[in-house]
């Protein structure tokens, strides 16, 4: 019944654009696909790979890493730089996924308005750089640390609020924050953005070119990996998770709700303070319409498709939300459909996202 | 140990306690009956700090509570069983275990370990089992297992027989005796008034907000009163 109905819904989805003759064999085509899916579960491949793997699981990761490691410090040398380029755009994402990651993933907030902070990271970037002429790398533990700045001065009041309302809160702060920067006219230039940022450079050579900036990308979200890896195993994280599985039980424990939600507001925020400074150094100008609501809602479907809580799955989930449109690019009108109708499957077959329920966290024994 | 004189408590306008005093000396088990909306659980929400009271105080070993938030409560030795179990449904037994120790810091976290499994021997069997996935006996264990972590001098249980069937309260009932025989002060609050009574050293009659009668738990159990009013005598 399922594969009929997903089939279904894909093919009524096309039948404004192609027609009854193109729904129709786009019905019958997922139709196969999906049985041919549900056959190879029924004679149990799927079971015998999967038995193949877990025990192996470990010596797979530890040849895994340093592969992905090895191709990703090679991808420069060898891609265009329209790639790299995308990759950079991965990059960045993938910073923003994980701050939003610590917030709604770790302890359970749901943040709606985090292109907000991403904003006030690039913002602080381009008038330091712009009006007092201070360079990158003073710049950023100051836009790193601004944006961390007001997700704890957001958090104060709006953690009174729970869940849905909650919500509601971080949505409103996100569209004031992309109104002021687009009205501020003396300040921000309005709707026009701030053009002529300096790109970084380190020891006299500029970091603008596309490649060179790609490493500083991998070096900085290699550092969010490890240091956010670092937190959630230690006993903040700990806190953060006694707080999203129940928080009368969590205070009921010593824990200290407030504080260590007010910490996960600050310490997502902060990343994503740098991701808006790779921002606006990259593209050399910033403008109020790339810090839209549009723009949270994609962070949050990266970690919601990644897996809620799973680092790894924060990596995925932004690495597919980049690169898939632009795979698709080739069939231009089509390619939010399909984006769309891969994102419903995959709720479908995997409700709790591409890596979900796999637990990161690590305990003492 | 704890000393209640005259609080009060209230929901904005509701008032649900109004002036009670109760008294719990150490080592002893101490219970609060009565009925629904009588203020049991508001009586321990007030102690464990989650609510404030509006006029009244409460001492722990001679100590006022007054203005010290919650999470500081639990570091001084007052720890809650909350009503409904609340385990952390989605982390194994023992990583609910572990979390108990959070504000003790991993103090005597391996002998309090052995404590627990010792206790309640189920829960060593279901470590790695998902919390969620307990019965609901086997939960209450392991939320008393939990608050055990966090070297309590005073337990603070809220209902621990709601909803379990009658071989498990009196398994239940029975462990609470030995953690006190092991020098933990506990104050239980119950519905099931009858095994509450014959467990307690001294007991507290709670309705509407105020205390109607106290004495010790063999008193309590012969009042006439009382065995009309919840014993169904």
């Amino acid at each position: 019944m399922k594969p009929i109905l997903i089939s279904l819904f894909a093919a009524i989805l096309f039948l404004p654009f192609k027609g009854l003759k193109a729904a129709g064999i786009m019905f019958i085509s997922i139709l196969i696909l999906l049985s041919a899916v549900s056959i190879l579960k029924k004679t149990k491949v799927i079971d015998a790979i999967k038995a193949i793997r877990i025990p192996e699981a470990g010596r797979f990761k530890a040849f895994l890493i340093p592969a992905l490691l090895i191709s990703f410090l090679a991808f420069p040398l060898m891609l265009k730089d329209y790639y790299i380029d995308v990759l950079i755009m991965s990059g960045i994402y993938t910073l923003l996924a994980l701050g939003l990651n610590i917030i709604v993933g770790f302890t359970g907030l749901l943040n709606l308005g985090f292109a907000a902070f991403y904003a006030i990271g690039a913002y602080t970037y381009a008038l330091l750089n712009t009006k007092l002429g201070l360079g990158f790398w003073t710049s950023l533990p100051i836009s790193a640390g601004f944006a961390a700045l007001a997700g704890l001065l957001l958090a104060i009041p709006a953690l009174r609020l729970r869940g849905d309302y909650l919500a509601i809160v971080t949505l409103g702060f996100g569209e004031i924050v992309r109104l002021v920067l687009n009205n501020w006219d003396s300040l921000t230039n309005g709707p026009n953005g701030i053009t002529g940022i300096a790109p970084p450079s380190l020891f006299g050579v500029s970091l603008g070119k596309l490649n060179l900036y790609y490493y500083l990308v991998f070096l900085l979200v290699l550092l969010a990996v490890i240091i956010i890896r670092r937190v959630e195993s230690s006993r903040i994280g700990r806190a953060w998770i006694a707080i999203k599985e129940n928080e009368i039980a969590a205070s009921s424990m010593g824990i200290n709700t407030t504080k260590y939600k007010l910490y996960a507001f600050a310490f997502g925020t902060f990343w994503a303070g740098v991701a808006g400074i790779l921002f606006s150094a990259k593209m050399q100008f910033v403008s109020p319409e790339s810090f839209t609501f549009m723009e949270s809602i994609l962070i949050l479907s990266m970690i919601i498709l990644g897996g809620l809580g799973n680092i790894y799955g924060a990596i995925i989930g932004a690495f597919i939300l980049v690169l898939l449109p632009e795979v698709l690019r080739e069939v231009q009108l089509y390619r939010m459909l399909i984006l769309g109708i891969g994102l419903v499957l995959l709720m479908v077959f995997r409700p709790h996202g591409i890596l979900g329920g796999v637990k990161g966290v690590h305990f003492r024994s | 140990m704890l000393k209640l004189t005259s609080v009060h408590t209230s929901y904005d306008h509701i008032k649900a306690l109004k002036g009670i005093d109760i008294e719990v000396d150490k080592g002893e088990i101490a219970c609060l009956i009565g009925s629904n909306g009588a203020g049991k659980t508001t009586t321990l929400l007030t102690i464990s700090g989650i609510l404030k009271p509006d006029s009244g105080e409460i001492t722990f070993e001679g100590e006022p509570l007054k203005n010290i938030s919650p999470h500081n409560i639990v570091n001084k030795g007052i720890c809650q069983v909350p009503e409904g179990r609340r385990v952390f449904p989605r982390l194994t037994v023992l990583e609910n275990i572990e979390m108990g120790a959070f504000g003790a810091k991993g103090k005597n976290f391996h002998r309090n370990l052995e404590k627990i499994f010792l206790l309640f021997p189920i829960l060593k069997e279901r470590k790695n089992q998902m919390g969620g996935t307990l019965s609901g006996g086997e939960q209450q264990m392991l939320a008393i297992g939990r608050a055990l972590m966090a070297n309590p001098k005073l337990l603070l249980l809220d209902e621990p027989s709601l909803g379990l069937a009658p071989i498990m309260v009196s398994k239940i009932f029975k462990t609470i005796k030995e953690i006190n025989e092991e020098g933990v002060t506990i104050l239980l609050v119950e519905q099931n008034a009858k095994a509450a009574l014959r467990l307690s050293h001294c007991g507290y009659v709670l309705e509407n907000g105020t205390i109607k009668l106290h004495g010790s738990g063999e008193e309590l159990l012969h009042n006439e009163d009382v065995k009309k009013a919840y014993l169904g005598e």
